[in-house]
């Protein structure tokens, strides 16, 4: 029992990294409507951004969340700018590759730059735990899923309650009518992909901790949240968070359960879109 | 209040518009009519810059809008409402209209959104679905919304696209009365339409498009007997 209370806790704790990094990419599809394959890359360069502050500054990750977002969304905004910006009507084979090849240039650049080693920022509390009963908590985790929630409660809150967040809105609901409206869709658009980059950037700096910074770090990640937000519904910002604890929790299953379950942890995503586009088109049929 | 001088836009090899001049008077309900795939959307999409023309120029209210993107040709006063409805599934009317409200003209203080949404979501009888989401609208409510959202950027000319298409005879009677009031209330309206009952009860002025020109205009009465307008409609006799 203790077992599988734990397990459910550390599936919980996981989520929140992941509904940070699927929210940035539901973004950057429900509302540029872009299928970013280089938005993992993002989180790698926050990862990044948090490891040479630490190692130059003795900048705590935890509180160079805010300069790591900064900074990602200018990058988000520049990459909008000059790549995405020029292909917004162009054949969505021609975006994807785009994106591919973003990926796979931002991977080798950091391999040019930092090499192949990983590479983790090793703060004081790193290996501390919390002792609850007989539940124990890393402290790295909890700060991270705290964190999550608080910026994940934002984004939201920035979604549902105010102006600009409204024109967002509009603008993953509905091609054609935001522009007829007088909504600026460009500079909508613009905002959206740099709050992408951003809330990508923010998870890497959490990985930097809980993982490491590596060029590759950010890899996996762009494969889960599109499990995530194929899961919620393309564009669907709302089901991102449900989707998100439940893939964590299906991967913190899997490690615990299955025997020699840490291997199988890795595929749980694909499974994920397996299942949920087949059932979808059963449902569907 | 707009002038069309010349206007054009190509397709491949098909002119969708040709050299179409068209005037606008503030005030009057003006009906775009023609065969299928006489031009009718493509000039509305050009006026409301949805498409940018090869040639000529649109001026509305005296500027040169031509170029200009929709989001600046609604701030100005151009409204438009699509045939098919264009809406924010997700949205609750109330907020779809909201939309409407704070963004149709720039730097719109919430009070001042709210209180259009007010008068607007009462005009079009929305008032008891007002919580409801715009997904879950029936067709009619939906038609309804498309242009209550369009009137909430407090246009001075709106386009309409076919609104009527597809209401029952007792909906579209309704919907002729709502166009009305909404002329009444100061705004001049240009709509495409196929049913000529809908053309002949509502349009002051009627102009007639085929192959992307404009064919015929004047009175309805007048554009009906026009032969070439028959020929249009008809086909040619051989």
């Amino acid at each position: 029992m203790e077992l599988l209370l734990q397990t459910i806790i550390n599936g919980i704790l996981a989520a929140g990294i992941y509904a940070l990094v699927a929210s940035g990419l539901a973004l950057a599809v429900g509302v540029v409507g872009i299928v970013n394959f280089a938005h993992g890359e993002f989180t790698m360069i926050g990862a990044f951004i948090a490891y040479l502050l630490f190692v130059s500054t003795g900048l705590d990750p935890f509180l160079s969340l805010g300069l790591a977002a900064l900074v990602l969304f200018m990058v988000g905004a520049i990459t909008y700018l000059g790549l995405i910006r020029p292909v917004l009507a162009a054949p969505e084979l021609n975006q994807m590759l785009l994106t591919f090849g973003l990926s796979v240039a931002l991977q080798n650049i950091a391999l040019l730059v930092f090499g192949a080693d990983t590479r983790v920022v090793s703060t004081s509390y790193q290996g501390a735990t919390l002792a609850l009963g007989g539940l124990s908590f890393g402290v790295p985790p909890l700060l991270a899923f705290a964190l999550s929630v608080v910026i994940l409660g934002a984004l939201y809150g920035f979604l549902d309650r105010t102006r600009l967040g409204l024109a967002v809105r509009a603008v993953a609901q509905n091609r054609l009518a935001p522009g007829l409206l007088g909504i600026e869709t460009q500079r909508v658009y613009l905002l959206a992909f740099g709050l992408s980059a951003a809330l990508a950037g923010v998870a890497g700096v959490m990985l930097s901790v809980m993982l490491y910074a590596s060029p590759t770090v950010g890899f996996a990640y762009t494969l889960k949240a599109f499990a995530i937000i194929v899961m919620a519904g393309l564009g669907n910002l709302r089901g991102v968070v449900p989707a998100a604890i439940t893939l964590a929790m299906a991967e913190a299953l899997v490690s615990t359960y299955v025997p020699g379950g840490g291997g199988w942890v890795e595929a749980v995503f694909f499974l994920v879109i397996f299942v949920t586009l087949t059932w979808r088109s059963w449902r569907a049929a | 209040m707009l002038s069309v001088q010349g206007l054009s836009k190509r397709f491949g090899g098909v002119h969708a518009a040709n050299a179409v001049n068209l005037r606008v008077e503030a005030g009057e309900i003006l009906a775009v009519i023609g065969p299928n795939g006489a031009g009718k959307s493509t000039l509305l999409n050009l006026l409301s810059g949805l498409l940018r023309p090869d040639e000529g120029r649109i001026e509305f209210l005296g500027e040169t809008i031509t170029q200009a993107p929709p989001e600046v040709r609604a701030w100005k006063g151009l409204g438009r409402a699509f045939q098919i409805v264009q809406p924010f599934p997700e949205m609750t009317v109330w907020e779809n209209l909201l939309v409407g409200a704070l963004y149709g003209k720039p730097n719109t203080p919430a009070r001042v959104a709210e209180r259009v949404v007010e008068e607007v979501i009462e005009l079009t009888g929305l008032t008891p679905k007002a919580q409801t989401l715009a997904g879950e609208l029936t067709l009619l409510e939906d038609k309804r919304l498309e242009l209550a959202r369009a009137l909430c950027t407090r246009p001075k000319l709106l386009l309409l696209d076919e609104v009527m298409a597809g209401l029952r005879p007792s909906e579209a009677l309704e919907a002729v009365e709502l166009v009305r009031r909404i002329r009444n209330s100061g705004v001049t309206v240009l709509f495409i339409e196929h049913l000529m009952p809908v053309v002949r009860a509502l349009a002051d002025r009627v102009v007639v498009m085929d192959y992307g020109q404009v064919i015929a205009e004047g009175p309805y009465d007048l554009v009906a007997s026009n032969p070439k307008v028959r020929e249009a409609y008809l086909g040619r006799a051989s």
